[in-house]
């Protein structure tokens, strides 16, 4: 199977990280408005990635291949504590407490790496493979930003 | 079809990794501790008895004891492959390790047949284990190739390095001779140095350096080829031993160390590149590192004392990348775990302290520049002997590894304190 599914996931992964990286670097300058934008742009990314995965791609992945399920499951409960970490990070921008930024985006950083590696080396192969006929489909989607 | 590689309950066991990484600073503060006592000494040759002490205590007592640790908690993750009966292989394994060393470390300080044959069978016992299981998980391994081939491959050394080092130990206690006896020993050093430790370094660096920090990934074509070229060197450099070549087994084994300094300079130009702009702790031992593989090699390579390139080589990449990579590795773990029980319990009240609270930024960099004084003075102490710097360094790194050993207990005993809120 080509992994047209598993190419174009990662790639947005990868998006998600240069968007992190970029926050941090912004951390430096301590202009907390484009900190502050920039800790959107990243969780709105992330966001919309999430949504594509737990509305469009997981679904279509456990209705054929039901044995994902308990995989899937994990990634959601990921994705939530990725939530939780947003939240703390929107709440740290907004006292402008830059040592609980950096905290938490280390934190976020390592969550998030160890995430995508489960999926891009499990979840997204399986996918390519189960959903040949509709992979464009999901990876048009999450390319459409 | 293969969903394996995404239980979490594959991980192993946290007490498992960190056992190994709690107790092998304590090598390491133990080394020091022989520096200190005998002094210049040591550094004259590293034929003495306690430069092959010092030298064990640090490869196998520090450096392979994370390794070990490292190995059996990182298969799941980045190979997709469990290792089997986790627990009772990782105790078996360090408890063999641990007693391993330490008599075959007594037994070059003081001599004594008994010591050295002890410590050799229970150091074959314990590595047999290990990569009896280690290798049974590889062999079905999936994960990203290259990193598995390495992995492979550093199994492969860490084989021949054992089986060499038994063949040393019964050379010695037998008290025959073998002809070519140094090169039998720079053979056995290569096995361990480039190969088990160089080529795990190249595999997991694949991985976790564009990872940790957002850089680029290293060129295809060397991670296709650095791995097994540096092999080559070594199987070269071997049957050339074997045959009576010694002279050209030097060569073999310079291929592979060229190899290492190629991915050294890789690893400075993607870290150079990152994306992430701080330049934490983890980020300046592989500098460090690095820098002092690279030294080495140059050292080596022009015929340098073969003491500085050993200083260079085990403390400054054999104590230093590990260092580095535990500082990391162990906050993200306990953190990881904590997180991944809040869900199960569904306890999200409790709010879990972030990665850095476990190990503060600012004791680490401390702890680091210690490391970076004993470095300094080991290494100009085996560049210059009899200037009496051996001494200081000796003392410099039990301070490092006394310094290191506290915050990784700190760490251990965050986790266990958040751990019980959880509960
Ligand atoms: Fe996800
Ligand atoms: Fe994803």
């Amino acid at each position: 199977m080509p992994p047209i599914i598993a190419d174009a996931f990662t790639q947005d992964h990868h998006r998600c990280d240069h968007l992190l990286a970029a926050v941090e670097t912004r951390l430096g300058d301590s202009d907390w408005s484009v900190i502050s934008t920039a800790a959107e742009t990243l969780i709105d990314a992330m966001n919309h990635h999430f949504a594509q995965e737990e509305e469009s791609l997981f679904p279509a992945l456990a209705q054929v291949l039901p044995m994902a399920e308990q995989p899937i499951d994990v990634m959601r409960g990921e994705h939530a504590q990725m939530r939780q970490l947003f939240a703390e990070l929107g709440e740290a921008v907004a006292i402008r407490d830059q040592t609980a930024c950096q905290g938490i985006l280390e934190t976020l950083h390592f969550l998030v790496q160890q995430h995508n590696h489960k999926e891009e080396g499990v979840l997204y192969p399986l996918a390519d493979n189960a959903l040949t006929g509709r992979a464009a489909e999901f990876a048009t989607a999450i390319a459409d930003v | 079809m293969k969903t394996a590689g995404l239980s979490l309950d594959q991980a192993p066991p946290i007490g498992v990794p960190f056992a190994f990484f709690l107790v092998a600073p304590l090598f390491a503060a133990l080394a020091g501790g022989l520096l200190l006592w005998q002094g210049e000494a040591v550094l004259v040759s590293r034929w003495t008895p306690v430069a092959l002490a010092v030298t064990h205590l640090l490869a196998l007592g520090f450096l392979t004891q994370i390794m070990c640790g490292a190995l059996l908690q990182m298969l799941p993750v980045l190979a997709g492959s469990p290792v089997p009966r986790v627990v009772a292989i990782g105790r078996a394994t360090q408890m063999l390790l641990i007693l391993g060393t330490l008599s075959l470390s007594a037994g070059f300080r003081w001599g004594g047949v008994i010591w050295l044959t002890t410590g050799a069978g229970a150091l074959g016992l314990g590595l047999t284990i290990l990569i009896v299981a280690v290798g049974m998980a590889l062999w079905r391994a999936q994960g990203v190739r290259q990193t598995v081939i390495a992995m492979r491959l550093a199994l492969a050394a860490l084989t021949v390095t054992a089986l060499l080092g038994l063949m040393l130990v019964a050379v010695l206690a037998g008290g025959s001779s073998l002809s070519g006896f140094a090169g039998w020993v720079d053979l056995h050093l290569g096995w361990g140095l480039l190969g088990w430790a160089g080529i795990l370094i190249m595999g997991v660096g694949y991985q976790v350096v564009p990872m940790f920090h957002v850089t680029p990934s290293y060129p295809s074509w060397l991670m296709r080829w650095a791995a097994p070229l540096a092999a080559i060197g070594l199987l070269a450099a071997t049957v050339l031993t074997a045959t009576g070549r010694t002279d050209l087994a030097i060569r073999g084994m310079g291929l592979s160390a060229i190899i290492f300094v190629v991915f050294a300079a890789a690893t400075l130009d993607r870290q150079h590149r990152r994306e992430r702009p701080r330049l934490d702790v983890t980020l300046l031992y592989w500098r460090s590192a690095m820098l002092a593989a690279m030294l080495a090699a140059l050292v080596w390579l022009t015929g340098g004392r073969a003491e500085l390139t050993g200083v260079l080589l085990l403390v400054g990449v054999g104590v230093g990348l590990p260092s580095g990579m535990l500082f990391k590795i162990m906050p993200f773990l306990s953190w990881f775990h904590l997180q991944h029980r809040q869900v199960a319990m569904r306890r999200f009240s409790v709010r879990l302290p972030h990665m850095q609270s476990f190990i503060p930024e600012t004791q680490a960099r401390i702890q680091f520049g210690v490391y970076l004084v004993a470095l300094g003075l080991l290494a100009a102490a085996a560049a210059w002997p009899g200037i009496g710097l051996t001494r200081p360094g000796g003392l410099a790194l039990i301070l490092a590894s006394l310094l290191q050993s506290w915050l990784l207990l700190q760490c251990w005993s965050g986790f266990r304190r958040f751990r019980l809120n959880l509960d």
